[in-house]
Protein backbone atom coordinates (compact mmCIF):
# COMPACT_ATOMS: atom_id res chain seq x y z
CA UNK A 1 0.00 0.00 0.00
CA UNK A 2 1.33 3.66 -0.80
CA UNK A 3 2.19 6.55 1.62
CA UNK A 4 0.85 9.64 -0.14
CA UNK A 5 1.87 12.75 1.50
CA UNK A 6 0.64 16.43 -0.13
CA UNK A 7 2.92 18.96 1.67
CA UNK A 8 1.01 22.56 2.32
CA UNK A 9 -0.34 24.77 4.45
CA UNK A 10 -3.65 24.33 2.93
CA UNK A 11 -3.99 26.81 0.23
CA UNK A 12 -6.12 26.08 -3.08
CA UNK A 13 -2.70 24.05 -5.03
CA UNK A 14 -2.29 21.59 -1.76
CA UNK A 15 -6.59 21.22 -1.98
CA UNK A 16 -6.23 20.68 -6.08
CA UNK A 17 -2.47 18.22 -5.61
CA UNK A 18 -4.70 16.78 -3.04
CA UNK A 19 -8.21 15.93 -5.36
CA UNK A 20 -5.75 14.92 -8.08
CA UNK A 21 -3.97 12.19 -6.14
CA UNK A 22 -7.07 10.60 -4.78
CA UNK A 23 -8.14 10.72 -8.32
CA UNK A 24 -5.40 9.07 -9.86
CA UNK A 25 -5.46 6.35 -7.26
CA UNK A 26 -8.98 5.51 -7.52
CA UNK A 27 -8.45 5.34 -11.28
CA UNK A 28 -5.63 3.03 -11.54
CA UNK A 29 -7.43 1.13 -8.47
CA UNK A 30 -3.93 1.20 -6.09
CA UNK A 31 -4.44 1.01 -2.45
CA UNK A 32 -3.25 4.56 -0.56
CA UNK A 33 -3.03 6.17 2.65
CA UNK A 34 -3.30 9.90 2.35
CA UNK A 35 -1.33 12.09 4.52
CA UNK A 36 -1.61 15.78 4.49
CA UNK A 37 1.35 17.88 6.29
CA UNK A 38 0.80 21.32 6.86
CA UNK A 39 3.46 21.69 9.34
CA UNK A 40 6.27 24.17 8.17
CA UNK A 41 9.43 21.90 9.80
CA UNK A 42 7.80 19.00 8.60
CA UNK A 43 7.77 20.24 5.06
CA UNK A 44 10.74 21.69 4.96
CA UNK A 45 12.72 18.34 5.89
CA UNK A 46 11.57 17.51 2.18
CA UNK A 47 13.53 20.06 0.62
CA UNK A 48 11.39 21.33 -1.77
CA UNK A 49 11.37 25.18 -2.65
CA UNK A 50 8.26 25.87 -3.33
CA UNK A 51 4.70 23.95 -2.13
CA UNK A 52 2.25 22.28 -3.42
CA UNK A 53 4.30 19.12 -2.84
CA UNK A 54 3.59 15.07 -3.40
CA UNK A 55 5.31 12.47 -1.65
CA UNK A 56 4.81 8.81 -2.69
CA UNK A 57 6.61 6.28 -0.76
CA UNK A 58 8.85 9.04 1.24
CA UNK A 59 10.20 10.11 -2.16
CA UNK A 60 9.52 13.26 -3.06
CA UNK A 61 8.27 13.33 -6.80
CA UNK A 62 6.82 16.96 -7.69
CA UNK A 63 6.72 20.15 -6.40
CA UNK A 64 5.57 23.36 -7.08
CA UNK A 65 3.14 22.87 -9.49
CA UNK A 66 0.12 20.47 -9.72
CA UNK A 67 0.83 17.44 -12.11
CA UNK A 68 -1.78 15.87 -14.34
CA UNK A 69 -3.70 12.47 -13.58
CA UNK A 70 -1.41 10.51 -15.87
CA UNK A 71 1.60 11.89 -14.14
CA UNK A 72 1.14 10.71 -11.19
CA UNK A 73 -0.90 7.47 -11.90
CA UNK A 74 2.67 6.70 -13.55
CA UNK A 75 4.10 7.82 -10.12
CA UNK A 76 2.14 5.03 -8.27
CA UNK A 77 3.45 2.60 -10.73
CA UNK A 78 6.64 2.92 -10.14
CA UNK B 1 -36.38 63.17 13.30
CA UNK B 2 -38.74 64.36 15.64
CA UNK B 3 -42.47 64.77 15.93
CA UNK B 4 -43.37 68.40 17.47
CA UNK B 5 -47.06 68.52 18.58
CA UNK B 6 -46.49 71.98 20.13
CA UNK B 7 -47.58 72.81 23.33
CA UNK B 8 -50.16 69.83 23.77
CA UNK B 9 -48.12 68.18 26.13
CA UNK B 10 -50.89 65.79 27.60
CA UNK B 11 -50.56 63.87 24.52
CA UNK B 12 -47.05 64.74 23.64
CA UNK B 13 -45.99 61.21 25.75
CA UNK B 14 -48.24 58.85 24.16
CA UNK B 15 -48.09 60.10 20.54
CA UNK B 16 -44.61 60.04 20.44
CA UNK B 17 -44.47 56.66 22.02
CA UNK B 18 -46.88 55.66 19.03
CA UNK B 19 -44.84 57.88 16.17
CA UNK B 20 -41.36 56.80 18.17
CA UNK B 21 -42.14 53.29 17.18
CA UNK B 22 -42.69 53.77 13.68
CA UNK B 23 -39.91 55.98 13.64
CA UNK B 24 -37.55 53.60 15.03
CA UNK B 25 -38.98 50.96 13.09
CA UNK B 26 -38.67 53.28 9.49
CA UNK B 27 -35.51 54.20 10.71
CA UNK B 28 -33.88 51.43 10.93
CA UNK B 29 -34.91 49.91 7.36
CA UNK B 30 -34.31 53.15 6.20
CA UNK B 31 -30.80 52.48 7.63
CA UNK B 32 -30.56 48.94 6.25
CA UNK B 33 -31.49 49.80 2.88
CA UNK B 34 -28.63 52.55 2.84
CA UNK B 35 -26.29 50.56 4.39
CA UNK B 36 -26.88 48.03 1.44
CA UNK B 37 -27.34 50.71 -1.16
CA UNK B 38 -23.89 52.07 0.02
CA UNK B 39 -22.30 48.52 -0.50
CA UNK B 40 -23.98 47.77 -3.87
CA UNK B 41 -22.91 51.51 -4.90
CA UNK B 42 -19.24 50.73 -3.69
CA UNK B 43 -19.07 47.76 -5.36
CA UNK B 44 -20.14 48.53 -8.56
CA UNK B 45 -18.24 51.68 -8.69
CA UNK B 46 -15.44 49.73 -8.13
CA UNK B 47 -16.29 47.16 -10.98
CA UNK B 48 -16.53 50.20 -13.07
CA UNK B 49 -14.09 50.64 -16.35
CA UNK B 50 -10.56 51.52 -14.46
CA UNK B 51 -10.51 48.65 -11.97
CA UNK B 52 -10.88 46.07 -14.42
CA UNK B 53 -8.84 47.52 -16.84
CA UNK B 54 -5.67 46.83 -13.98
CA UNK B 55 -7.36 43.93 -12.37
CA UNK B 56 -7.85 41.49 -14.93
CA UNK B 57 -4.65 41.63 -16.43
CA UNK B 58 -3.15 41.75 -12.89
CA UNK B 59 -4.53 37.94 -12.51
CA UNK B 60 -3.03 36.74 -15.55
CA UNK B 61 0.28 38.32 -14.96
CA UNK B 62 0.40 37.06 -11.41
CA UNK B 63 -0.65 33.23 -12.58
CA UNK B 64 2.07 33.60 -15.06
CA UNK B 65 4.60 35.10 -12.60
CA UNK B 66 3.81 31.86 -10.28
CA UNK B 67 3.82 29.55 -12.87
CA UNK B 68 6.35 30.45 -15.66
CA UNK B 69 9.15 32.05 -13.70
CA UNK B 70 11.26 29.43 -12.18
CA UNK B 71 12.02 29.77 -8.60
CA UNK B 72 15.48 28.19 -9.07
CA UNK B 73 16.77 31.31 -11.47
CA UNK B 74 16.12 34.20 -9.09
CA UNK B 75 16.47 32.47 -5.84
CA UNK B 76 20.10 31.25 -6.59
CA UNK B 77 21.11 34.71 -6.01
CA UNK B 78 20.21 34.63 -2.25
CA UNK B 79 23.21 32.74 -0.71
CA UNK B 80 24.80 33.94 2.12
CA UNK B 81 27.81 34.25 -0.08
CA UNK B 82 26.57 36.28 -2.61
CA UNK B 83 27.67 39.92 -2.42
CA UNK B 84 25.26 41.72 -0.17
CA UNK B 85 24.44 44.71 -3.46
CA UNK B 86 23.72 41.51 -5.52
CA UNK B 87 21.52 39.77 -3.15
CA UNK B 88 19.19 42.21 -1.50
CA UNK B 89 18.17 43.35 -4.91
CA UNK B 90 17.87 40.26 -6.09
CA UNK B 91 15.39 39.36 -2.79
CA UNK B 92 13.37 42.28 -3.42
CA UNK B 93 12.99 41.24 -7.64
CA UNK B 94 12.18 37.62 -6.39
CA UNK B 95 9.64 39.06 -3.99
CA UNK B 96 7.89 41.60 -6.59
CA UNK B 97 7.88 39.09 -9.12
CA UNK B 98 7.34 35.66 -7.88
CA UNK B 99 4.47 35.38 -5.30
CA UNK B 100 1.51 37.06 -4.44
CA UNK B 101 0.14 35.74 -1.27
CA UNK B 102 1.51 34.91 1.94
CA UNK B 103 0.65 31.01 1.44
CA UNK B 104 2.90 31.19 -1.20
CA UNK B 105 5.80 33.67 0.23
CA UNK B 106 5.59 31.91 3.59
CA UNK B 107 6.83 28.59 1.88
CA UNK B 108 8.93 30.08 -0.17
CA UNK B 109 10.68 32.57 2.50
CA UNK B 110 11.31 29.13 4.17
CA UNK B 111 12.79 27.02 1.24
CA UNK B 112 15.09 29.86 0.16
CA UNK B 113 15.73 30.39 4.08
CA UNK B 114 16.42 26.71 4.40
CA UNK B 115 18.78 26.27 1.71
CA UNK B 116 20.94 28.95 2.38
CA UNK B 117 20.16 32.20 2.20
CA UNK B 118 21.26 34.64 4.70
CA UNK B 119 18.17 36.09 7.40
CA UNK B 120 18.86 39.60 5.98
CA UNK B 121 17.43 38.63 1.57
CA UNK B 122 15.12 36.18 3.25
CA UNK B 123 13.82 38.49 5.49
CA UNK B 124 14.19 40.94 2.43
CA UNK B 125 12.11 38.86 0.20
CA UNK B 126 9.52 38.33 2.88
CA UNK B 127 8.79 42.00 3.73
CA UNK B 128 8.54 42.79 -0.30
CA UNK B 129 6.46 40.31 -1.49
CA UNK B 130 3.29 41.33 0.40
CA UNK B 131 3.15 44.51 -0.50
CA UNK B 132 5.50 45.10 -3.50
CA UNK B 133 4.58 42.71 -6.06
CA UNK B 134 2.94 43.99 -9.23
CA UNK B 135 -0.89 43.23 -7.87
CA UNK B 136 -0.61 45.32 -5.31
CA UNK B 137 0.91 47.96 -7.01
CA UNK B 138 -1.34 47.50 -9.66
CA UNK B 139 -4.43 48.10 -7.42
CA UNK B 140 -2.78 50.89 -5.67
CA UNK B 141 -1.97 52.99 -8.51
CA UNK B 142 -5.45 52.37 -10.17
CA UNK B 143 -7.85 53.00 -6.97
CA UNK B 144 -5.38 55.34 -4.73
CA UNK B 145 -3.72 56.85 -7.61
CA UNK B 146 -0.15 56.60 -9.22
CA UNK B 147 1.71 58.95 -6.41
CA UNK B 148 0.89 55.98 -4.08
CA UNK B 149 2.05 53.17 -6.06
CA UNK B 150 5.35 55.14 -6.68
CA UNK B 151 5.57 55.81 -3.08
CA UNK B 152 4.57 52.39 -1.93
CA UNK B 153 7.12 50.64 -4.46
CA UNK B 154 10.43 52.80 -3.44
CA UNK B 155 9.89 52.78 0.10
CA UNK B 156 8.88 49.30 0.48
CA UNK B 157 12.34 48.76 -1.56
CA UNK B 158 14.09 50.92 0.49
CA UNK B 159 12.41 49.71 4.10
CA UNK B 160 12.66 46.01 3.09
CA UNK B 161 16.02 46.07 1.95
CA UNK B 162 16.87 47.84 5.20
CA UNK B 163 15.30 45.49 7.58
CA UNK B 164 16.90 42.90 5.47
CA UNK B 165 20.01 44.19 6.67
CA UNK B 166 19.01 45.43 10.61
CA UNK B 167 17.91 41.51 10.84
CA UNK B 168 21.02 40.25 9.53
CA UNK B 169 23.40 42.52 11.78
CA UNK B 170 21.26 41.84 14.84
CA UNK B 171 21.08 38.00 14.23
CA UNK B 172 24.65 37.54 12.48
CA UNK B 173 25.85 34.64 15.26
CA UNK B 174 22.66 32.73 14.43
CA UNK B 175 23.72 33.74 10.61
CA UNK B 176 26.85 32.08 10.74
CA UNK B 177 25.73 28.97 12.80
CA UNK B 178 22.95 28.45 10.15
CA UNK B 179 25.01 28.87 7.58
CA UNK B 180 27.42 25.79 8.62
CA UNK B 181 24.40 23.62 9.01
CA UNK B 182 23.05 24.22 5.37
CA UNK B 183 26.34 24.51 2.92
CA UNK B 184 24.22 23.45 -0.32
CA UNK B 185 24.10 25.77 -3.30
CA UNK B 186 20.84 26.54 -4.98
CA UNK B 187 20.21 23.65 -7.38
CA UNK B 188 18.79 24.25 -10.59
CA UNK B 189 20.23 26.74 -13.38
CA UNK B 190 17.03 27.05 -15.17
CA UNK B 191 16.02 30.34 -16.97
CA UNK B 192 13.29 31.81 -18.55
CA UNK B 193 12.17 30.90 -21.96
CA UNK B 194 11.70 33.36 -24.80
CA UNK B 195 8.02 32.66 -25.18
CA UNK B 196 7.35 32.94 -21.10
CA UNK B 197 9.44 36.31 -21.11
CA UNK B 198 7.05 37.48 -24.15
CA UNK B 199 4.23 36.54 -22.38
CA UNK B 200 5.27 38.10 -19.34
CA UNK B 201 6.12 41.57 -21.60
CA UNK B 202 2.60 41.01 -23.21
CA UNK B 203 0.48 40.99 -20.34
CA UNK B 204 2.80 44.48 -18.62
CA UNK B 205 2.27 46.12 -21.47
CA UNK B 206 -1.72 45.16 -21.45
CA UNK B 207 -1.80 46.27 -17.51
CA UNK B 208 -0.50 49.59 -18.65
CA UNK B 209 -2.07 50.03 -22.21
CA UNK B 210 -5.37 49.88 -20.01
CA UNK B 211 -4.45 52.10 -16.72
CA UNK B 212 -1.90 54.86 -18.38
CA UNK B 213 -3.59 58.32 -18.48
CA UNK B 214 -1.55 59.43 -21.64
CA UNK B 215 -2.48 60.58 -24.62
CA UNK B 216 -2.63 58.97 -27.44
CA UNK B 217 -4.17 56.04 -25.25
CA UNK B 218 -6.84 58.66 -24.01
CA UNK B 219 -7.84 60.50 -27.00
CA UNK B 220 -10.84 59.76 -29.18
CA UNK B 221 -10.04 58.42 -32.38
CA UNK B 222 -13.64 57.03 -33.82
CA UNK B 223 -17.08 57.71 -33.06
CA UNK B 224 -19.86 55.19 -33.87
CA UNK B 225 -23.65 56.74 -33.41
CA UNK B 226 -25.55 53.85 -32.49
CA UNK B 227 -29.50 54.63 -32.40
CA UNK B 228 -30.38 52.75 -29.23
CA UNK B 229 -33.54 54.62 -27.87
CA UNK B 230 -33.59 53.25 -24.39
CA UNK B 231 -29.83 53.74 -23.65
CA UNK B 232 -30.25 57.57 -21.90
CA UNK B 233 -32.77 56.30 -20.01
CA UNK B 234 -31.29 53.40 -18.65
CA UNK B 235 -28.07 55.18 -17.66
CA UNK B 236 -30.53 57.50 -15.61
CA UNK B 237 -32.63 55.30 -13.71
CA UNK B 238 -28.84 53.95 -12.69
CA UNK B 239 -28.28 57.25 -11.63
CA UNK B 240 -31.55 57.68 -9.96
CA UNK B 241 -30.70 54.81 -8.05
CA UNK B 242 -26.70 54.34 -7.48
CA UNK B 243 -26.65 58.12 -6.33
CA UNK B 244 -23.58 59.86 -7.61
CA UNK B 245 -21.46 62.13 -5.22
CA UNK B 246 -18.16 62.79 -6.14
CA UNK B 247 -17.48 64.53 -3.16
CA UNK B 248 -18.23 61.21 -1.15
CA UNK B 249 -16.15 59.59 -3.26
CA UNK B 250 -19.04 57.42 -4.79
CA UNK B 251 -18.90 57.11 -8.56
CA UNK B 252 -22.26 55.69 -9.61
CA UNK B 253 -22.82 53.47 -12.37
CA UNK B 254 -22.78 54.33 -15.92
CA UNK B 255 -24.34 52.80 -19.08
CA UNK B 256 -20.61 50.72 -19.36
CA UNK B 257 -20.38 49.66 -15.94
CA UNK B 258 -23.40 47.89 -16.60
CA UNK B 259 -22.59 46.65 -19.37
CA UNK B 260 -18.92 45.17 -17.86
CA UNK B 261 -20.69 44.28 -14.82
CA UNK B 262 -22.67 41.82 -17.08
CA UNK B 263 -19.97 40.68 -18.75
CA UNK B 264 -18.54 40.14 -15.66
CA UNK B 265 -21.61 37.66 -14.86
CA UNK B 266 -20.83 36.01 -18.08
CA UNK B 267 -17.38 35.19 -17.46
CA UNK B 268 -18.47 34.31 -13.38
CA UNK B 269 -21.21 31.69 -15.27
CA UNK B 270 -18.70 30.06 -17.15
CA UNK B 271 -15.70 30.62 -15.36
CA UNK B 272 -15.77 27.20 -13.09
CA UNK B 273 -16.08 24.54 -15.71
CA UNK B 274 -13.54 26.31 -18.24
CA UNK B 275 -10.77 26.79 -15.64
CA UNK B 276 -11.32 24.15 -12.76
CA UNK B 277 -9.68 20.98 -14.67
CA UNK B 278 -7.24 23.13 -17.05
CA UNK B 279 -4.16 21.63 -16.02
CA UNK B 280 -5.71 18.57 -17.94
CA UNK B 281 -6.47 20.77 -20.59
CA UNK B 282 -8.58 23.50 -22.54
CA UNK B 283 -12.15 23.20 -23.73
CA UNK B 284 -14.88 24.83 -25.34
CA UNK B 285 -15.76 26.75 -21.81
CA UNK B 286 -12.05 27.26 -21.27
CA UNK B 287 -12.29 29.73 -25.38
CA UNK B 288 -15.49 30.86 -23.93
CA UNK B 289 -13.96 32.42 -20.98
CA UNK B 290 -10.77 34.20 -22.60
CA UNK B 291 -12.57 35.36 -25.00
CA UNK B 292 -15.30 36.96 -22.94
CA UNK B 293 -12.38 38.28 -20.85
CA UNK B 294 -10.98 40.04 -23.76
CA UNK B 295 -14.01 41.15 -24.74
CA UNK B 296 -14.69 42.85 -21.32
CA UNK B 297 -11.15 44.23 -21.83
CA UNK B 298 -11.63 46.09 -25.28
CA UNK B 299 -15.21 47.17 -23.78
CA UNK B 300 -13.52 48.95 -20.72
CA UNK B 301 -11.07 51.04 -22.98
CA UNK B 302 -14.19 52.46 -25.15
CA UNK B 303 -16.25 54.93 -23.72
CA UNK B 304 -19.74 54.37 -24.29
CA UNK B 305 -22.07 57.48 -23.54
CA UNK B 306 -25.42 57.58 -23.83
CA UNK B 307 -27.47 60.23 -25.80
CA UNK B 308 -30.59 61.41 -26.29
CA UNK B 309 -32.26 58.50 -28.82
CA UNK B 310 -28.45 57.23 -29.87
CA UNK B 311 -25.14 55.46 -28.18
CA UNK B 312 -21.75 57.08 -28.62
CA UNK B 313 -19.30 54.08 -29.00
CA UNK B 314 -16.06 55.84 -28.29
CA UNK B 315 -12.93 54.20 -29.89
CA UNK B 316 -10.20 55.72 -28.38
CA UNK B 317 -6.11 55.31 -28.53
CA UNK B 318 -6.55 52.83 -25.40
CA UNK B 319 -8.77 50.31 -27.56
CA UNK B 320 -5.97 49.89 -30.35
CA UNK B 321 -3.59 49.98 -27.29
CA UNK B 322 -5.99 46.52 -25.55
CA UNK B 323 -5.68 45.28 -29.01
CA UNK B 324 -2.52 44.88 -29.72
CA UNK B 325 -1.75 43.70 -25.92
CA UNK B 326 -3.90 41.45 -27.10
CA UNK B 327 -2.92 39.93 -29.41
CA UNK B 328 0.91 39.95 -28.50
CA UNK B 329 -0.33 37.87 -25.05
CA UNK B 330 -1.88 35.37 -27.84
CA UNK B 331 1.11 35.89 -29.80
CA UNK B 332 3.37 34.14 -27.42
CA UNK B 333 1.18 32.15 -25.28
CA UNK B 334 0.78 29.91 -28.18
CA UNK B 335 4.60 28.94 -28.06
CA UNK B 336 4.82 27.94 -24.61
CA UNK B 337 4.53 24.09 -23.50
CA UNK B 338 1.45 22.77 -22.64
CA UNK B 339 2.31 22.09 -19.46
CA UNK B 340 3.53 25.56 -18.69
CA UNK B 341 0.08 27.54 -20.59
CA UNK B 342 -2.36 25.55 -18.26
CA UNK B 343 -0.11 25.91 -15.40
CA UNK B 344 -0.41 29.11 -16.30
CA UNK B 345 -4.09 29.73 -16.56
CA UNK B 346 -4.17 26.93 -13.34
CA UNK B 347 -2.52 29.75 -11.09
CA UNK B 348 -4.15 32.95 -12.69
CA UNK B 349 -7.47 30.94 -11.77
CA UNK B 350 -6.63 29.99 -8.27
CA UNK B 351 -5.84 33.68 -7.44
CA UNK B 352 -9.10 34.38 -9.07
CA UNK B 353 -10.95 31.82 -6.65
CA UNK B 354 -8.85 32.86 -3.82
CA UNK B 355 -8.93 36.97 -4.11
CA UNK B 356 -11.60 37.75 -6.17
CA UNK B 357 -14.88 36.87 -4.15
CA UNK B 358 -12.66 38.16 -1.14
CA UNK B 359 -12.28 41.28 -2.47
CA UNK B 360 -16.00 41.61 -3.59
CA UNK B 361 -16.93 41.13 -0.28
CA UNK B 362 -14.67 43.21 1.42
CA UNK B 363 -15.60 46.19 -1.33
CA UNK B 364 -18.80 45.86 -0.12
CA UNK B 365 -18.36 45.56 3.15
CA UNK B 366 -16.13 48.87 2.75
CA UNK B 367 -19.28 50.39 0.61
CA UNK B 368 -21.34 49.77 4.02
CA UNK B 369 -18.94 51.02 6.22
CA UNK B 370 -18.60 53.99 4.50
CA UNK B 371 -22.68 55.33 5.58
CA UNK B 372 -21.52 54.35 9.23
CA UNK B 373 -18.25 55.85 9.41
CA UNK B 374 -17.94 59.66 10.23
CA UNK B 375 -15.35 61.57 8.47
CA UNK B 376 -14.68 63.36 12.05
CA UNK B 377 -13.53 60.25 13.82
CA UNK B 378 -11.37 59.68 11.20
CA UNK B 379 -9.80 63.42 10.76
CA UNK B 380 -9.25 63.53 14.46
CA UNK B 381 -7.40 60.13 14.97
CA UNK B 382 -5.40 60.39 11.35
CA UNK B 383 -6.01 63.58 10.09
CA UNK B 384 -2.70 65.04 9.74
CA UNK B 385 0.98 63.29 9.54
CA UNK B 386 1.72 62.76 13.10
CA UNK B 387 3.49 60.02 14.55
CA UNK B 388 0.52 59.08 16.87
CA UNK B 389 -1.50 59.15 13.42
CA UNK B 390 0.83 57.14 11.71
CA UNK B 391 1.27 54.49 14.84
CA UNK B 392 -2.37 54.47 14.91
CA UNK B 393 -2.91 53.40 11.21
CA UNK B 394 -0.34 50.85 11.44
CA UNK B 395 -1.70 49.64 14.74
CA UNK B 396 -4.79 49.14 12.40
CA UNK B 397 -3.66 47.55 10.00
CA UNK B 398 -1.70 45.01 12.39
CA UNK B 399 -4.96 43.92 13.73
CA UNK B 400 -7.55 44.47 11.13
CA UNK B 401 -6.17 41.80 8.76
CA UNK B 402 -7.48 42.06 5.44
CA UNK B 403 -7.33 39.47 2.40
CA UNK B 404 -4.64 40.32 -0.02
CA UNK B 405 -5.56 43.18 -2.41
CA UNK B 406 -8.59 44.18 0.03
CA UNK B 407 -6.53 46.61 1.69
CA UNK B 408 -6.39 48.64 -1.17
CA UNK B 409 -10.01 49.58 -1.02
CA UNK B 410 -9.96 50.18 2.45
CA UNK B 411 -7.87 52.19 1.82
CA UNK B 412 -9.16 54.07 -0.71
CA UNK B 413 -12.51 54.38 2.20
CA UNK B 414 -10.46 55.88 4.67
CA UNK B 415 -8.52 58.73 2.03
CA UNK B 416 -12.28 59.50 1.22
CA UNK B 417 -13.04 59.98 4.44
CA UNK B 418 -10.15 62.42 5.46
CA UNK B 419 -7.43 60.27 6.51
CA UNK B 420 -3.93 61.68 5.67
CA UNK B 421 -1.88 60.15 2.78
CA UNK B 422 0.95 59.40 5.27
CA UNK B 423 -0.67 57.32 7.92
CA UNK B 424 -2.74 56.33 4.79
CA UNK B 425 0.87 54.44 3.27
CA UNK B 426 1.84 53.39 6.81
CA UNK B 427 -1.28 51.72 6.69
CA UNK B 428 -0.99 49.94 2.86
CA UNK B 429 3.01 49.15 4.01
CA UNK B 430 1.78 47.13 7.87
CA UNK B 431 -1.34 45.24 6.74
CA UNK B 432 -0.14 43.18 3.94
CA UNK B 433 2.76 42.44 6.50
CA UNK B 434 1.45 41.30 9.75
CA UNK B 435 -1.38 38.33 9.55
CA UNK B 436 -1.11 36.38 12.79
CA UNK B 437 -1.54 33.45 10.06
CA UNK B 438 1.48 33.97 8.52
CA UNK B 439 3.66 35.32 11.23
CA UNK B 440 2.75 31.50 12.89
CA UNK B 441 3.80 30.20 9.78
CA UNK B 442 7.33 32.42 10.09
CA UNK B 443 8.06 31.66 13.61
CA UNK B 444 7.70 28.06 12.75
CA UNK B 445 10.84 28.55 10.49
CA UNK B 446 12.92 31.24 12.17
CA UNK B 447 12.22 31.00 15.94
CA UNK B 448 9.74 33.86 17.91
CA UNK B 449 12.93 35.63 18.49
CA UNK B 450 13.24 36.34 15.29
CA UNK B 451 9.97 36.75 14.41
CA UNK B 452 9.05 39.44 17.13
CA UNK B 453 12.12 41.88 15.92
CA UNK B 454 10.58 41.03 12.13
CA UNK B 455 7.27 42.22 13.74
CA UNK B 456 9.03 45.14 15.19
CA UNK B 457 10.77 46.86 12.55
CA UNK B 458 8.14 45.96 10.41
CA UNK B 459 5.83 48.51 12.30
CA UNK B 460 8.48 51.19 12.94
CA UNK B 461 9.28 51.04 9.12
CA UNK B 462 5.90 51.89 8.30
CA UNK B 463 5.18 54.66 10.99
CA UNK B 464 8.87 56.03 9.14
CA UNK B 465 7.70 55.45 5.70
CA UNK B 466 4.06 57.13 6.79
CA UNK B 467 5.83 60.19 7.90
CA UNK B 468 8.33 60.58 4.57
CA UNK B 469 5.05 60.20 2.70
CA UNK B 470 3.11 62.17 4.79
CA UNK B 471 5.60 64.89 4.82
CA UNK B 472 6.20 64.94 1.04
CA UNK B 473 2.57 65.62 0.70
CA UNK B 474 2.63 68.75 3.05
CA UNK B 475 5.44 70.07 0.88
CA UNK B 476 8.42 69.20 2.11
CA UNK B 477 11.04 69.43 -0.37
CA UNK B 478 12.93 66.51 -2.05
CA UNK B 479 16.47 67.56 -0.77
CA UNK B 480 15.79 67.34 2.95
CA UNK B 481 13.67 64.22 2.67
CA UNK B 482 16.04 62.34 0.20
CA UNK B 483 18.93 63.56 2.89
CA UNK B 484 17.40 61.81 5.16
CA UNK B 485 16.63 58.14 3.61
CA UNK B 486 20.68 58.65 2.41
CA UNK B 487 22.08 59.35 5.65
CA UNK B 488 19.61 56.38 6.88
CA UNK B 489 20.49 53.95 4.32
CA UNK B 490 24.10 54.92 4.02
CA UNK B 491 24.44 54.56 8.12
CA UNK B 492 23.09 50.89 7.89
CA UNK B 493 25.22 50.21 4.51
CA UNK B 494 28.27 51.26 7.14
CA UNK B 495 27.25 49.39 10.22
CA UNK B 496 26.60 46.33 7.81
CA UNK B 497 29.70 46.41 6.61
CA UNK B 498 32.10 47.45 9.51
CA UNK B 499 30.17 44.69 11.26
CA UNK B 500 31.22 41.86 8.48
CA UNK B 501 34.72 43.11 8.59
CA UNK B 502 35.41 42.85 12.43
CA UNK B 503 33.79 39.18 12.19
CA UNK B 504 36.38 37.85 9.02
CA UNK B 505 38.89 39.77 10.73
CA UNK B 506 37.75 37.39 14.01
CA UNK B 507 36.31 34.45 11.57
CA UNK B 508 39.48 31.82 13.23
CA UNK B 509 38.22 32.09 16.47
CA UNK B 510 34.48 31.75 16.12
CA UNK B 511 34.91 28.29 14.96
CA UNK B 512 32.13 26.50 17.38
Amino acid sequence: MLTIKILGPGCANCRKLEAVARDAASAAGVQAEFVKVSDMKEIMAYDLISTPGLVINEKLVSSGRIPTLAEVQKWMAV
Amino acid sequence: MGLNLGLINVFDRPMSRIFGIFERRAFSMDFVLKLLNGGAGTLAAYLAAHVLLCLLPAFFIAGAMAALIPKASITRWLGRNTPAHVSYPAAALAGSLIAVCSCTIVPLFAGIYRKGAGIGPATTFLFFAPAGNILALACTGSILGPEFAIARLLLCLLFGIGIGMLMAMIFRRDDVSHDAETDQLFAGQATLAPAATGVLLSLVGLLLAGTLKLWPLTDAVWTVDVPLAWAQAWQNSLFAWLPFDAARGEEGVSFQGSVLIGLLLLIAACAWRGMENIVEGANHWTWLVLGLTAITLLVAAMRLTPGPGTLAIVITGRVFAVALALWAVWHFARELAADDWRAWLWEAWRFVKQIFVLLIVGVFIVGMLRQIIRPEWIESLAGSNTVQANAVAVGFGVFMYFPTLVEVPVARLFLDLGMHPGPLLAYLMADPELSLQSMLMVAAVIAWTKTSVYVGLVALFSVCAGLLYGAWVDGAGWLPLGTVLALVLAGLIATLWYLKRRELAHAPTRIF
